[in-house]
């Protein structure tokens, strides 16, 4: 980086070395999109279609489903899911001009796509015959207006982890509530561990979290989009996870890297709230943990309570461009409601299926033996079916992650209150879609 | 490589008082040397303008536009580019992340270049002096991190840096000293001490060519004179490599603005690192997470105005002094 030779010839900075990417971006720009109009496959005729996707083994349904379907014939292209860069390659593809026909794309970005134009709408094509084949709520993520952008894959309903050896050596409760949950980390960090770590920058979790608690960020109102981050049932959340910090009861440190891997693996943190998709992460970067960790419903806010939330989870949507938008759309049903395709995406760990039928619970138990024999995965279908169903996504949610992981970071820094936090974040994403050219009102 | 080389190649001019003849054959020579240049140069010219004239026109030109959408919820309908004017710029300098970002990386390296340039004098002035041994192997030794790409390096580091997982750390703790890498008012110096792992040894090399270049005699004379070890590196090698001094300067105050990969890399383990930390890694947000190409152009084209600024000034402040002295 520094220092290079090379960078002689750039002294008119980083503008180049970006502004390379953007060229490429910019050469299929200008309004080409009426040059390929979508088609329709004349009988017998032999097409190959493009998937952009992350998820471990997709390529084995994917196989199953080329073997019985010789005309058309699907080739997956695995793209980084690391930091958001597969949603970076697809939009520069989209303003290229030049993207495939489908793509795995989660529930929260989905808007970000729509301004895009980057989706097709999938209504015209009678998608809405499939709708009750899913669980109403997952379908209704990808459904905007009238439009109907992806078919939902997989939803991630949220848990908690825990260490069971350790909760029971240091006479710990599994906590029910969010009060007891305090309680457990007051007692476990008497014993010299900590519960958790409230991972500043991960602000997937903590919508997910709010979500339980009753937030609604997103909402539309005629041609109008709401944005409302600081309403109460959030500050409830902040002021909650703000109390555990101060009181030092939970660590700081980002999650889902190697020093919080470490962490897991000793036993120095107990515990995660998590989601359904986290048997595999567990299993595959703390193996020496197996058969102590258990699984336990998401603490609630009200004791008895049975309200839950949503952390990841993922569509199959069909690119605007795609030419053959008839066989990809079949493909994209195909993929998500087969049950030897959903067979084959439990066997890779994908998440918890979006489809009604097709598989049992237990089939999802893939790491039992990790979980001491626990059926676990009958708690996240449980929790699935608690899900607040109304909780909608509204646009730059990347950015809006973004924004929450920057004032986390510098309220932790500065003792500030979470409440700040809110407060600015809901400021900033107001503007950034008042910059996007978007209609926005804060729903305070 | 410094300007006296270059200055002191004379341009061939045809001779004057040649019969007319031969001048006209001169001058079809010419011309025909000039097509051969010209055919040398073009693919360079032609790559140049490409891959370097292009993207920044077009970043420019990016940069003076913004995006509009219509129909209901801006979904759907078609959206449009429209000339902004300095909208973008001006939305970029009333960003004080994009701002701190940039305190950040003077700060960086009004520490970090000093820092590392005299170090790198000094392992060079004591490679190349009269009782230095082992020249090869400690020469190799220390140019070897150069050769490790900047991500690479990182992710090294990082290693080093993870509390629980650093040998460091666990050393540190079992003395009684709480250290951490990456908290907000260390990371910063973490970094630079990847940056001046990895270029070190690379600035030092440069300055060690440009010191071979030092001819025989002056050491000679110095040593009849009675000249210590120390009046030589202080009187003779020092000011003879004041050319590459200035050119190593001018590459890490560029590189420096252009901070990008080890706080990229860093991030995930380091939650002080935000999305803004450097000029750089903001405007790769901006074009890669927010999707505001435009607004990262803006932010692009600033980041290269400001190390113009620095780059030119540098030269001029350094020059100016050359001037007064000599």
């Amino acid at each position: 980086m520094t220092s290079n030779p090379m960078h002689r010839r750039t002294v008119l900075g980083g503008a180049a070395a970006l502004a390379a990417g953007f060229a490429l971006a910019g050469c299929g720009d200008s309004g080409d999109s009426d040059g390929d109009a979508p088609r329709e496959r004349k009988k017998g005729q032999k097409i190959n279609l493009t998937f952009w996707s992350w998820v471990p083994g997709i390529d084995k349904p994917v196989d199953l489903w080329n073997r019985q379907n010789p005309e058309v014939q699907v080739k997956v292209e695995k793209v980084s899911a690391v930091n958001g860069e597969q949603y970076a390659k697809m939009h520069a593809a989209i303003k290229a001009g030049n993207p495939p026909d489908l793509g795995q794309i989660e529930f929260p970005v989905i808007p970000s796509f729509l301004l895009d134009n980057g989706l097709l709408d999938l209504a015209p094509l009678g998608a809405a015959r499939h709708k009750d084949k899913f669980f109403g709520w997952q379908w209704q993520q990808s459904v905007f207006g009238k439009g109907i952008y992806a078919v939902p894959q997989a939803s991630g309903p949220m848990g908690l982890f825990i260490r069971q050896d350790l909760f029971d050596k240091w006479g710990v409760q599994v906590p029910g509530t969010w009060d007891d949950y305090e309680a457990a980390a007051r007692a476990i960090r008497k014993k010299g561990a900590w519960i958790e770590t409230f991972a500043p920058t991960n602000g997937n979790r903590f919508s997910g979290l709010a979500w339980q608690a009753g937030a609604k960020w997103y909402g539309t109102h005629g041609d109008t989009w709401i944005v409302n981050i600081d309403d109460e049932p959030t500050r409830k959340v902040a002021d909650y996870w703000e109390s555990l910090v101060k009181q030092k009861l939970v660590k700081t440190i980002p999650d889902r890297q190697n020093a919080w891997y470490k962490d897991l693996q000793t036993g120095a943190i107990p515990a995660w709230v998590g989601a359904s998709w986290g048997d595999a992460l567990l299993v595959g970067n703390a193996p020496g943990t197996k058969g102590k960790w258990r699984a336990a419903p998401l603490p609630q806010w009200k004791a008895g309570g049975k309200v839950f939330a949503n952390w990841g989870g993922s569509t199959t949507a069909v690119f605007a461009k795609a030419s053959y938008p008839k066989d990809a759309l079949d493909f994209a049903v195909w993929l998500n409601t087969d049950p030897r395709s959903i067979a084959l995406l439990i066997d890779g760990g994908y998440g918890f299926p979006s489809a009604k039928k097709g598989y049992a619970t237990t089939d999802l138990d893939v790491d039992k033996d990790f979980f001491g024999g626990q059926a676990y995965s009958k708690i996240f279908a449980d929790a699935g079916a608690h899900v607040d169903t109304s909780w909608q996504w509204g646009p730059g949610v990347d950015t809006l992650y973004q924004r929450l992981g920057d004032a986390f970071t510098d309220a932790l820094a500065d003792g500030s209150s979470f409440r700040s936090v809110l407060k600015k974040v809901q400021g900033q994403t107001l503007a950034d879609l008042k910059g996007k050219g978007l209609k926005v009102e804060s729903g305070g | 490589m410094s300007r006296d080389t270059l200055s002191r190649a004379e341009p061939v001019t045809p001779k004057q008082r040649a019969p007319q003849r031969r001048q006209r054959r001169a001058s079809r020579t010419e011309a025909r040397n000039r097509r051969a240049a010209a055919g040398f140069v073009l693919p360079f010219l032609a790559l140049f303008g490409l891959c370097f004239i292009a993207p920044i026109v077009y970043a420019v030109h990016q940069s003076l536009y913004k995006t509009e959408r219509t129909g209901p919820l801006g979904l759907g309908g078609r959206e449009h580019e429209a000339f902004a004017g300095l909208a973008n710029y001006a939305h970029a300098l009333s960003d004080d992340r994009f701002l701190t970002g940039f305190g950040r990386v003077l700060l960086f390296g009004a520490v970090q270049i000093p820092l590392m340039i005299v170090l790198a004098t000094t392992l060079a002035l004591l490679l190349e002096s009269a009782g230095a041994r082992g020249i090869t192997f400690f020469r190799s030794a220390f140019f070897l991190p150069y050769g490790v790409p900047g991500v690479i390096a990182s992710i090294l580091w990082g290693f080093l840096y993870v509390p629980g997982i650093s040998p460091l750390v666990k050393i540190a703790d079992s003395i009684g000293w709480d250290v951490d890498f990456l908290s907000r008012g260390t990371v910063l110096w973490s970094i630079a001490n990847i940056v001046t792992w990895q270029f070190t040894g690379y600035n030092m090399l440069v300055l060690i060519a440009q010191l071979k270049a030092v001819p025989g005699e002056l050491y000679e004379a110095a040593r009849i004179d009675g000249a210590t070890a120390w009046q030589v590196a202080r009187h003779i090698k020092l000011p003879l490599i004041r050319p590459a001094l200035v050119l190593t300067c001018v590459f890490s105050i560029i590189g420096t603005l252009q901070l990008f990969a080890e706080p990229m890399v860093l991030r995930p383990l380091a939650s002080s690192i935000d999305s803004g930390f450097t000029p750089n890694l903001h405007a790769y947000s901006e074009a890669f997470v927010g999707n505001n190409q435009h607004v990262a152009a803006a932010e692009a084209v600033l980041l290269a105005l400001v190390a113009c600024v620095l780059s030119f000034g540098f030269l001029r402040l350094v020059g100016g002094r050359a001037k007064e002295r000599g």
